[in-house]
């Protein structure tokens, strides 16, 4: 398998004809089956929808945290969030049609925009404002939720949808509302659970589109214990992008809730780990640990040599990181039984690094833009990530992602009510039995008193 | 999660604090709209602690563990028993021709996603549990029950008649965005080569909104 062919995820794709940096994992592994059971047409199109709705999430949150703190990059904050729109925008119009993708982003940037609204309010301390903030988002939720209904032709039942549009609404609040109320355990916590959520719903669309126009995806099932490996992976190493980055910001910035989003961070860690372990056992879990966390220290010591215009101490931990990314690429290419090269990985692994680094230079600098634009860059590799990790683990473990469905109806019945002849039937079961027992005359003796 | 993420972190802290310039006064004179006003509140944390009163936070699945059904309209009351899949590929049966199969290997009923169960519409002499499976109407409910008593309502939205061999086994055993219960039998006339009736009846249900009830 080639990192570096994984190393860029084809976000502004039309999802209809999904192509390019994915797929073509499948071509360049020995292993084809399993490598197409985590990346295939269906899975694609659930993982560039999970990456864009999880984006969305995370730069929502970001957003909001840098508009009520008056943050000089609260623009490109919110420019990089209307990009995300942008593309999902995209996406739904790839699938359901110009005048469809154009309906979708405006329904779509009203609740930004209703959020944007309710951080002014609680700025302005204006708790009407807040209300109606929240009575609006209540309104796009119905608007959202039949938007999707009738475009999946009822695949996404509005009811449901309008559930999950509920939990994404209050979760963005309640980090919101806990972040301004200096309550940063909770305000992280919902960052990492808002993230997740939007798992389930690429999930749902991406369900909903396959189930639509199976053709277009070779009838595959986004539906796969694969396809879900591969998404809980993206999940655990984006969040880790997504948090190092936030991290990093607040570190260089002094506030006051640097400490909780490097827990948060840590908790990350804590959950690859957990991952890692399910699939190498503990004592390659510690391992991982170690070395992961190992990287984050040197991340630590970059921001910190950066806030004392410390050069050599910048030096020293990007010197550390090149050895990190050795350590980190021997420890995968050994647990993979060499199915993940040590030389694509240490590549792969520097892109993650630079992205990071560069990210974090142009935030200190000023460059909010181009901060963002990294942070996007840096976000979305880890997708790339997450498949090429999952691919190597359901080749080495074929058994333990073999689907959970039989291949073929029950046989619920034996014939006693049939509207043929209940007589010839059973008559039938009696000659099986006879031939299947030739020995036990007696026994089919009392079979037929009791069968009639 | 966060108790001993905070615990390790201690080391990540510490090792920040030196780079912590407190200055986080110089907030932006170019300031974006919605901070224009500064929140007096941020500068004490004097903010109300959010209630997560009526807040949909997290995930949480309904599912259940299922042990009895019931479908009031044709007077089925009965256990279940866990099934799975036959050498053969085919769901399993349960033993019992008045109990019902609940293929264990799939999704929890009240989980996202198809749970699925079969039950006999005959056996070798007369009716079984299944019997009266084709006469259920949309909007009939099905009751299912764990072991503690904790119970979810299901809805039938449709019903379906299939050849044997076309099923959509995918459709009836997959994913869906909610919750659904698949309930099988089999229908049509009895093959006897076959040792099989000749269509499949699939009853298709999903959870009644106001799902959980104790």
């Amino acid at each position: 398998m080639n990192y570096k062919k994984l190393a860029a995820i084809p976000l502004s794709v039309s999802l209809l004809f999904p192509m390019g940096a994915i797929a073509n994992a499948a071509d360049h592994s020995e292993h084809g089956t399993s490598s197409m059971a985590v990346s295939n047409p269906a899975t694609d199109l659930r993982a560039t929808l999970d990456s864009i709705l999880s984006e969305h999430a995370y730069l929502a949150i970001v957003a909001m945290q840098k508009g009520i703190d008056g943050k000089e990059d609260f623009d490109a904050a919110a420019a990089q969030l209307g990009e995300n729109t942008d593309e999902l925008s995209a996406a739904i119009g790839s699938v359901y049609g110009d005048e469809a993708g154009a309906k979708f982003k405006e329904i779509w940037s009203s609740h930004i925009g209703y959020f944007v609204d309710y951080v002014k309010a609680t700025a302005a301390n204006d708790e009407e404002g807040r209300k109606k903030a929240v009575s609006d988002l209540d309104g796009y939720r119905v608007t959202q939720a039949e938007f999707l209904d009738t475009a999946t032709d009822g695949r996404l039942k509005a009811k449901e949808l309008e559930e999950g549009l509920k939990m994404h609404v209050d979760q963005l609040i309640w980090a919101f509302d806990n972040y301004n109320a200096g309550e940063y355990e909770k305000a992280y916590e919902g960052i990492t659970e808002s993230m997740m959520h939007m798992f389930g719903t690429g999930k749902g669309i991406s369900w909903a589109i396959t189930d639509q126009f199976p053709e277009k995806f070779d009838k595959q099932s986004v539906d796969t214990p694969a396809a879900d490996l591969r998404e809980q992976l993206n999940n655990q190493f984006s969040t880790h992008a997504a948090l190092a980055i936030l991290a990093m910001q607040k570190g260089i910035d002094g506030a006051k809730d640097f400490d909780v989003s490097a827990a948060e961070l840590n908790g990350n860690t804590e959950d690859l780990t957990k991952s890692i372990e399910s699939v190498y056992g503990a004592e390659g879990a510690k391992q991982f640990n170690e070395i992961w966390s190992s990287h984050i220290g040197y991340f630590v010591d970059y921001v910190k040599a950066t806030a004392a215009d410390d050069a050599e101490g910048q030096n020293m931990a990007m010197a550390n990181l090149d050895d990190y990314r050795v350590k980190q690429a021997a420890f995968l290419e050994t647990a993979t039984e060499g199915r993940l090269k040590a030389a694509d990985l240490e590549e792969g692994l520097k892109v993650h690094v630079d992205q990071l680094l560069a990210a974090f230079n142009k935030y200190h600098e000023g460059d909010y833009d181009g901060a963002y634009d990294d942070i996007h860059e840096a976000y979305s590799h880890m997708f790339g990530v997450g498949t090429m990790m999952a691919g190597a683990i359901v080749d080495q473990y074929p058994d333990k992602f073999a689907g959970s469905m039989p291949s073929d109806m029950p046989k619920t019945g034996l014939g006693g009510m049939s509207q043929e002849s209940n007589d010839s039937t059973v008559m039938w079961i009696l000659t099986s039995l006879i031939l299947a027992m030739a020995a036990g005359a007696v026994v089919i003796r009392k079979t037929r008193t009791e069968n009639n | 999660m966060k108790v001993p993420t905070l615990l390790t972190s201690g080391l990540l802290a510490l090792a920040l604090a030196g780079c912590s310039s407190p200055d986080t006064s110089t907030a932006p004179e170019t300031t974006p709209e919605p901070q224009s006003t500064q929140a007096p509140s941020k500068q004490t944390a004097s903010a109300e602690k959010p209630s997560a009163e009526g807040l949909s936070l997290k995930s949480e699945q309904k599912g259940i563990t299922p042990v009895t059904l019931e479908i009031p309209a044709i007077d089925v009351k009965t256990k279940i028993e866990n099934v799975g899949e036959l050498a053969n590929g085919q769901m399993g049966v349960p033993e019992g021709v008045d109990n019902v199969g609940w293929f264990e290997p799939g999704t929890l009923p009240g989980n996202q996603g198809s749970a699925v169960m079969a039950g006999h519409i005959d056996s070798l002499t007369g009716p079984a549990v299944f019997y009266k499976l084709d006469k259920l109407k949309k909007d009939d409910e099905i009751i299912v029950q764990d072991k503690d008593g904790k119970s979810l309502t299901f809805v039938v939205t449709k019903t379906k008649t299939y050849p044997r061999k076309e099923a959509p086994v995918e459709e009836i055993f997959g994913f869906s965005y909610g919750s659904r219960l698949n309930l099988i039998t089999c229908t049509g006339e009895f093959n006897r080569k076959a040792k099989t009736h000749e269509e499949r009846l699939v009853v298709y249900t999903e959870l009644a909104s106001d799902a959980a009830s104790d």
